[in-house]
């Protein structure tokens, strides 16, 4: 028995040894694999949501996503949309969204990229305020607090 | 058996102990070179040899002189201090700040870091979903890669991790062999159990909020890392919690106390991977028949791992981080890098040469590239 479980840990530790020998070599088949699992994906709280739809102005796009109320066990009666401008954009945005899909504007933003100033007009009662509005790489993004409907 | 197998004494002679360097220095040269040295950009040449050199004459040190922790502290501060360079050079280059924008959120462009594994345990779970502004595959500091990493080195090292692997350890580490003596010498002890608490504390709050709240609030590390932009009294003070836990925990009080403060009675990390410790290969056994109770391993280990009733019992405890400090302070090498199953007292020789191998062979190819990075950009800067 003492012999038997000496060389279990001594196997042990050479299995350690050997993966760490093949570990950096391989460490981006690992990755992709590993990125690969189901739950390996960033939250929409993060990534803003999928696109529900896009707009295309003459030099520049929108996209809408989808709303996100994301909580641990069930959804947040609280969450976002967020919208992301693409492309070249004049120094006041203007425009009304309708993040719903249901045919009739829920609230109208105007964005004043020179001041950094971002005016948010309700015309929904689920829809709250400015969350964030900010420069992106790509453009512009602004999440707009709502409600549950 | 025993008899056979029971060895003392570390040292080796300089014959043996450039035999046993060679393999890690094939081993490291492959890796660190892929094979095929590129000396085309003398600077890049320099730094890929110096730390090539580095990681080898310490390794050949280890085993000459019998010593493990005096050198593994030197790649490990190494690590820690080029890791926070490298960090921050990117954050410079990427976005000319070493702060983060609202805007690296959404584009979720924040480097991923081992800290945040806790956190994202229960949200995948129910969530099916990483709660972490970054990049899952690809690009600098990715999740998937980080999580590999960090699963392989737990279960084969344990929280050996924190002493081998973690590259910000090195920065309490460091401090902490500041002073010769302690000036704080006893801390109640009941404190190691707050890694648990605050293990607890950031899974839950993690899960309600979906946010990485160790990260958003606590972490010391964002002092020398990124912290997000100070633009509101919350953003004010989360970077005041940050630079103080950073001054408290990771300076003052290894200084004072000539302990690793921040892994021992904050780290949430650090609690997960003493857990590992128990179904790890190598551990750290007490050969009782060598010891004579002087405790000087007790009064040098820098995480509250030992306790004299542990040496009484001959047992370490679930906290230790196999760092080698008790070892080399230990005059009789009755405390020893082990296997499970082998007794203790035996094969310690071969043991502690196995532990070497796999361990300094994980943090000489981790740290090598952002050392190589970090003394590429001093050279540059100088020249």
């Amino acid at each position: 028995m003492k012999k038997t479980k000496i060389i279990a840990g001594i196997f042990w530790a050479f299995l350690g040894l050997i993966v760490f020998i093949i570990l950096f070599p391989g460490l981006n088949n690992f990755s992709v694999s590993v990125s690969k699992l189901p739950f390996m994906k960033i939250n929409p709280r993060y990534t803003g949501g999928e696109k529900a739809y896009h707009l295309v102005a003459e030099k520049c796009t929108l996209d809408i996503r989808r709303p996100v109320f994301n909580g641990f066990l069930k959804e947040s009666n609280s969450g976002f949309v967020q919208i992301d401008w693409r492309g070249d954009l004049p120094a006041l945005i203007n425009d009304s969204i309708d993040y719903n899909g249901d045919g009739e504007k829920d609230f109208f933003i105007q964005i004043n990229r020179k001041n950094l100033k971002t005016d948010l007009k309700s015309f929904n009662p689920k829809v709250k305020d400015v969350v964030i509005s900010t420069p992106t790489s790509y453009g512009w993004a602004v999440r707009v607090g709502l409600l549950k409907e | 058996m025993d008899n056979i197998l029971k060895t003392t004494g570390m040292k080796k002679s300089l014959g043996k102990s450039l035999l046993y360097t060679l393999p890690m220095f094939l081993i490291t040269f492959m890796f660190l070179t892929g094979g095929k040295p590129n000396f085309s950009d003398t600077a890049s040449g320099i730094a890929l040899l110096t730390v090539f050199i580095l990681v080898n004459v310490l390794f050949f040190f280890m085993h000459f002189t019998g010593k493990t922790d005096k050198y593994r502290a030197v790649l490990f501060i190494v690590f820690a201090l080029s890791l926070s360079y490298a960090l921050i050079n990117n954050m410079l280059e990427v976005r000319k700040a070493m702060y983060f924008s609202q805007a690296d959120i959404l584009e979720c462009k924040i480097p991923f870091c081992h800290l945040v594994i806790p956190m994202m345990i229960l949200p995948a779970a129910f969530t099916k979903s990483i709660i972490f502004p970054g990049s899952i595959i690809g690009g600098f500091a990715n999740i998937s890669s980080m999580v590999v990493l960090w699963l392989v080195a737990t279960l084969v090292l344990g929280r050996g991790f924190c002493s081998w692997g973690c590259f910000y350890g090195g920065w309490d580490d460091g401090f902490s062999r500041i002073r010769k003596r302690p000036v704080i010498k006893k801390i109640n002890e009941l404190w190691k159990w707050m890694p648990y608490a605050v293990l607890i504390m950031v899974i839950l709050s993690a899960a309600l909020t979906l946010m990485p709240t160790y990260c958003s609030w606590i972490c010391p590390f964002k002092a020398v890392t990124e912290f997000e932009q100070v633009t509101s009294v919350e953003s004010a003070t989360k970077a005041g919690i940050f630079l103080s836990l950073f001054g408290g925990l990771v300076i003052v009080l290894p200084v004072m106390t000539k302990k690793r403060t921040q892994c021992s009675f904050l780290c949430p990390l650090g609690a997960i991977n003493s857990l590992s410790n128990k179904i790890t290969p190598f551990t750290v056994k007490i050969d009782k028949s060598a010891c004579n109770e002087c405790f000087k391993c007790v009064g040098v280990c820098p995480l509250y791992a030992l306790s004299k009733e542990d040496i009484r019992s001959g047992k370490v405890s679930i906290f230790c981080s196999k760092c080698g400090k008790c070892m080399d302070a230990c005059p009789q090498n009755a405390i020893h890098y082990g296997i499970k199953g082998v007794p203790s007292g035996t094969l310690k020789n071969f043991s502690r040469n196995l532990f070497l191998f796999v361990s300094y062979l994980f943090m000489a190819v981790f740290s090598a590239g952002s050392i190589i990075n970090t003394f590429h950009g001093l050279l540059k800067f100088i020249f």
